[in-house]
């Protein structure tokens, strides 16, 4: 008997079945499925498990089917820009990501973000470096072949050709047809005025992150990093007057062949900065073009030994000391011999100088004489309350601070009575003469936009009655004294020269001179604060040859007061009119022509 | 009725399928419409930033010098340029008499005076047409 039999282990159920081909040799006619033992449960577990595949199997179908309908709604791939849309309550952030703009105070734009496209390269997909270093010279002008094809032949899978491209490079780039390079669109800083700011703005880097100036001290405003988005940076500048002020500098700069100049403007009574400038200067657009002398903002973080400016402080503190009164003085006949050094003077009268016959005529001698008299502590005093001996506070990062006399003994304080010994930036010299001059308050200067009235004098310097003979002695300078050239008609300039020679490896040189001017106008009730300053100036036939601050640095003031004075809305007056000369009288008790008549 | 129905139940069936296909496609067309107009906005909020920066660049104040002093006639101002309104010459003529202009001819018999909605400003500038009330004359 032929039978198939299944045969498992033993508590399995057995099927047996008769082989119904082979039925010639069975007695049995039929075919007969016989359920042995317990066959009957397993059938029931067979149906068991096809009920569950089939459960499974339809829950499946209605997934899909369900899914099938909700695509049909949403439309494919929609499902995420419709969840997002309904978050975003604007639908298009404004500016998003980018650094914000930089204006000044009238909102001129002074730096701003926009896009521009870099080019990179994969070079496992370009197929002939060769070929295409040649195709890229010709669009890449400032890049040589070679590079290109050292970079397209390179190892790696990405690889930067070129950031931040023209408009026209990228036209041209892209109607070559070179497999394997790409755009990538980036966000280049770029500066309108070219120059004209460059020392306050500073610059950024190629990832946009600044590294100088104003760029570089409000990096997380401007960035945004500092806990929500970008804000806008409005700069106390004024491009109108930053204008003219590095207008005339650079003529005064190239009349004078001076290696160097510099200058500002800065409103005594909000301590505001409207204009700054270092010459030589550079484009913020493109700094690497430029030199580290070029970037080095001599207002700044330059220190410079200023000379006869000087006086206006040791004028100032004798007077407030009470130590000498307006109607004495002190005789300027010899030269001072003192440790070895002789004070002279530049312009010597040989005779007794009143004390604003000293301003006047920039008496070392008498000045010398006169820090004498207040004393060495009593100096060191004043100059730390004026923010002479400490490094200002600007919000540039580049801020330089003074250097000090190693010692400070009777020798140091006569010499910085006329300003040699002690070097300060040009920065300090304004901020101190704004405090002179505004009735004796001193306030922090800044770059920053400040609201009216926001502005708080840090600390009394001098009494206002003092402030006023201060205002009255600067007038006299510009009437009758050294700084006759610094005139504006209408606008009643006051101010004081200087003229220093330069320090180098420790010895003065004769021929190098640092001539500088800081002034302030209008003088009955002085709203700014003007500083110029030449570095090494030549003289020429106009000045006759003389190359001091009244000759050369003093003009620049004069030029440059007439030309902002309208834009500051300063109304111009009747120089000559009795009211203004009463205002601004002050004696000056000479003894010159007692002796003349002698 | 059964094949009522069953005609009933596949005619309102497609009749769904089909709006909600229609509504669909129109979500989808709203869809591509609303990105395009965003990205449209994005573009041209970057052209605007060009072109504030294209100006301020055109505007600098060395440029506006130089084409000032090419096409202007504009020396240094000098003090006796700059006054007030106030400091202005105002010529004493008598309101009453010299204040309109003498028409050549009859302009209109039936003229009625129009009183103007603002009033006159204040100050030493006074238009010759006006009178300190307010009417022509």
């Amino acid at each position: 008997m032929s039978e198939l039999t299944w045969l498992t282990k033993s508590p399995r159920p057995r099927i047996t079945l008769t082989n119904p081909l082979s039925h010639s040799h069975s007695d049995d006619r039929h075919m007969a499925l016989r359920l042995e033992g317990s066959a009957k449960e397993t059938l029931e577990q067979g149906r068991n498990r096809l009920v569950i595949a089939l459960v499974v199997f339809a829950f499946c179908f209605v997934i899909l089917s369900g899914r099938l309908v909700g695509l049909a709604i949403s439309g494919i791939g929609a499902d995420e820009a419709v969840a997002t849309s309904g978050d975003v309550s604007p639908p298009v952030a404004l500016g998003e990501g980018k650094r914000a703009d930089i204006r000044d105070r009238n909102g001129v734009l002074l730096a701003t973000t926009l896009a521009t496209a870099s080019l990179f390269a994969e070079p496992k997909n370009v197929i002939d470096p060769k070929e295409a270093a040649v195709k890229l010279a010709t669009v890449l002008d400032d890049m040589s072949e070679a590079t290109i094809l050292s970079r397209l032949s390179s190892a790696r899978n990405f690889v930067w050709l070129k950031r931040n491209l023209t408009p026209t490079q990228q036209y041209r780039v892209n109607a070559l047809g070179i497999p394997g390079l790409h755009f990538r669109t980036e966000e280049k800083r770029f500066y309108p005025m070219g120059s004209l700011v460059s020392h306050v703005l500073g610059f950024t880097d190629v990832d946009n992150r600044g590294i100088a100036g104003v760029e570089k001290y409000f990096d997380g405003q401007l960035a945004g990093s500092e806990g929500g988005p970008a804000q806008e940076l409005m700069l106390s500048i004024d491009v109108r007057i930053q204008h003219a002020l590095r207008d005339e500098i650079t003529r005064h700069m190239s009349v004078f062949r001076a290696i160097g100049g510099a200058g500002m403007v800065m409103d005594v009574k909000s301590g505001e900065i409207l204009g700054l400038v270092s010459l030589p200067d550079f484009d913020p657009n493109r700094p690497s073009d430029f030199s580290g002398d070029a970037k080095f903002n001599r207002i700044t973080l330059g220190v410079y030994e200023m000379g006869s400016t000087f006086k206006t402080f040791t004028t100032a503190m004798a007077l407030d000391a009470g130590t000498v009164g307006l109607a004495d003085g002190y005789d300027a006949t010899e030269p001072i011999r003192k440790a070895g050094f002789r004070i002279r003077d530049d312009h010597p009268k040989k005779r007794w100088l009143s004390v604003p016959e000293i301003f006047m005529y920039s008496s070392n001698i008498g000045a010398a004489k006169m820090a004498e008299d207040v004393g060495t502590k009593h100096q060191k005093a004043f100059l730390a309350k004026l923010g002479m001996l400490d490094k200002p506070s600007l919000e540039v990062p580049e801020v330089g601070a003074p250097i000090l006399p190693p010692r400070w003994n009777s020798l140091e304080t006569m010499t910085i009575s006329f300003g040699h010994g002690l070097s300060v930036s040009p920065l300090q010299l304004s901020a101190g003469i704004s405090a002179m001059v505004n009735g004796g308050k001193y306030i922090n200067p800044t770059v920053v936009l400040r609201e009216e009235g926001t502005a708080k004098p840090v600390r009394d310097v001098i009494s206002p009655k003092t402030s006023d003979i201060i205002r009255r002695l600067m007038r006299l300078v510009v009437e009758k004294g050294t700084g006759g050239r610094a005139a504006a008609e209408g606008y009643v300039v006051g101010g004081k020269t200087g003229t220093a020679e330069k320090a180098v490896d420790g010895r003065y040189k004769r021929d190098a001179l640092i001539a500088s001017f800081v002034g302030a106008f209008p003088m009955d009730d002085p709203s700014y604060v003007v500083f110029a300053m030449l570095d090494e100036p030549k003289g020429n036939a106009s000045t006759h040859g003389f190359r001091s601050a009244g000759w050369t640095a003093a003009p620049i003031i004069s030029r440059l007061i007439s030309r902002i004075g309208p834009i500051l809305s300063v109304t111009p007056v009747n120089e000559a009119s009795e009211e203004l000369q009463k205002a601004l009288f002050i004696p000056i008790n000479s003894k010159e022509k007692s002796l003349a008549s002698f | 009725m059964k094949l009522k129905l069953t005609v009933l139940s596949l005619v309102l069936l497609g009749g769904v399928s089909y709006g909600l296909y229609q509504l669909s496609y129109e979500v989808q067309a709203l869809e591509r419409e609303y990105a395009a107009l965003n990205e449209n906005i994005v573009k041209n909020r970057e052209a605007i930033r060009i072109l504030k920066a294209e100006w301020t660049y055109q505007n600098r104040p060395d440029v506006l010098q130089a084409l000032a002093g090419k096409y202007l006639p504009l020396l240094l101002i000098a003090p006796y340029q700059v006054a007030s309104v106030a400091e202005v010459p105002y010529p004493a003529v008598d309101p009453e008499k010299f204040s309109v202009p003498v028409p050549q001819y009859n302009p209109h018999r039936n003229y009625t005076p129009v009183v103007p909605a603002r009033p006159v400003p204040n100050g030493p500038v006074q238009l010759a047409t006006f009178t300190r009330g307010g009417a022509v004359q």
